[in-house]
């Protein structure tokens, strides 16, 4: 009897909690991040943001000894893939002129300062991602430095991602290799446009709507598409095609694209302050 | 001391922990679930009202941190939190390996709940190939962890006498 009555009261504080949650969630959306959630997200990320920094430099080589382990296998997987192009580029026709002229202009490119025009805040990387899901990073710049929600984030070699939240004196950056990034990007020489969409940490970026017919050569620049309305300035590269094939009944080409950014061992990088047109 | 003056410092421990310890040491790039250990943890401890509530303050917690809706993981640490603690209640005699093996279950557990949870909240990037890798290593990481977290947590709740068998 007694038993029956507490498993009552505990059910109904589970239902209470389960509605709780849901006005929370309900509030969250309607502010869209803002109000007083998003100053209790701010508050929170700036109360732990020293303690976060501390730990990561003193855990680093904890963690990069870890992740050297446990990545052993995928380490001498790329090995021998890189071994195996190689000996392909070597023996191939891809060394012909015509190649050459590309990985110049390829070269050139990179070598240009990413969008020069647009203002841009250095800022130092002070921890990595906290959750299992999201692919973010923080930055030790916010608000009080001219960092807006929505600004690229670039290193010298191209695109990071882009800020997707903004305290007092820090700020979240959202990596294209996020699941939930999505840019809109260019083929270098081919002009082709597509959407180049994260697929989780360490795995290559998928292009979306290439046609079938695409002329995709392999190690092709992929840079930001700079279109009307894009929230990344034109020009701006993001990655090297991996793999491009197409099968057969499929309605688009499959893509796959390396970021040129080392998203795994970032240490500075720059905000474009730059908005959309 | 009562739970009042323990439980706070236990949780702010806890988020020191999950915000900038374990991020760190990531086994196959996933990190224990430092939050939803201590919830799971409460489960088996206080039983399942205690478990829900403790979840859902974690899970509050978790939330300042993520970009995910604020009160997804409140949610899904409540729901876990509060299925522990039933399913701790019937059960006559633990052994050693019973809270192991249930911080396991319910640890990956709580991951894919959460993620099912967001994918109904529109958060589709939840829901990958690599989910089930994130399940089963939060599971085992948190397994490993749970003896810590299950001390911690009986010295953190007021201990007083709960009817019914719930691991102790």
């Amino acid at each position: 009897m007694a038993l029956s009555r507490r498993s009552g009261r505990s059910r109904l504080t589970l239902i209470f909690l389960i509605l709780t949650s849901i006005t929370v969630i309900t509030l969250d959306f309607r502010g869209d991040g803002a109000g007083l959630i998003g100053s209790l997200r701010d508050g929170a990320a700036d109360a732990l943001s020293p303690v976060r920094s501390a730990a990561a430099s003193v855990l680093e080589p904890v963690g990069d000894a870890l992740a050297g382990v446990t990545a052993y296998g995928e380490l001498e997987e790329e090995n021998a893939a890189l071994r195996a192009r190689v000996a392909e580029l070597e023996g191939s026709e891809l060394r012909d002129e015509s190649a050459e002229e590309e990985l110049d202009e390829a070269r050139r490119l990179l070598e240009l300062e990413l969008a020069p025009d647009v203002p841009r805040i250095n800022a130092r990387v002070v921890s990595t991602p906290i959750s299992n899901f999201e692919q973010t990073i923080e930055l030790d710049r916010g608000a009080g430095d001219g960092v807006g929600v929505d600004m690229p984030v670039v290193t010298g070699a191209g695109l990071v991602g882009r800020v997707v939240g903004v305290s007092g004196s820090r700020s979240t950056v959202l990596l294209v290799t996020d699941p939930a990034s999505a840019v809109g990007v260019r083929l270098a020489r081919s002009g082709e446009l597509a959407v180049a969409s994260g697929e989780g940490p360490e795995v290559p970026l998928s292009l979306d709507f290439v046609d079938t017919e695409a002329d995709v050569d392999l190690l092709e620049l992929v840079v930001t598409d700079g279109l009307d309305a894009s929230m990344f300035p034109p020009d701006i590269p993001v990655g090297r095609v991996s793999l491009a094939e197409a099968a057969p009944g499929q309605l688009q080409r499959r893509v796959e694209v390396r970021p040129v950014a080392e998203l795994a061992q970032l240490r500075l990088v720059s905000v474009l302050q730059w908005r959309p047109g | 001391m009562t739970t009042a003056t323990r439980l706070p410092p236990l949780l702010l421990g806890a988020v020191v922990l999950h915000t900038a310890v374990f991020p760190q040491l990531r086994l196959f790039g996933v990190a224990a679930d430092v939050l939803l250990l201590l919830a799971v943890a409460a489960g088996l401890t206080g039983g399942p009202d205690r478990g829900a509530a403790v979840g859902f303050g974690t899970g509050l917690l978790a939330d300042c941190f993520l970009q995910t809706p604020f009160g997804l993981s409140a949610l899904a640490y409540s729901l876990v939190a509060y299925s522990v603690g039933a399913f701790a209640e019937t059960i006559l005699h633990a052994g050693r390996w019973i809270p192991v093996l249930t911080t396991l279950v319910a640890s990956a557990g709580g991951v894919l709940t959460f993620a099912v949870l967001g994918l109904v909240l529109g958060q589709e990037q939840l829901v990958s190939l690599r989910l089930a890798t994130v399940a089963a290593m939060v599971g085992i990481l948190n397994a490993a962890l749970s003896p810590l977290a299950l001390r911690a947590m009986r010295w953190a709740v007021d201990s007083r006498p709960v009817p019914g068998p719930v691991l102790r």
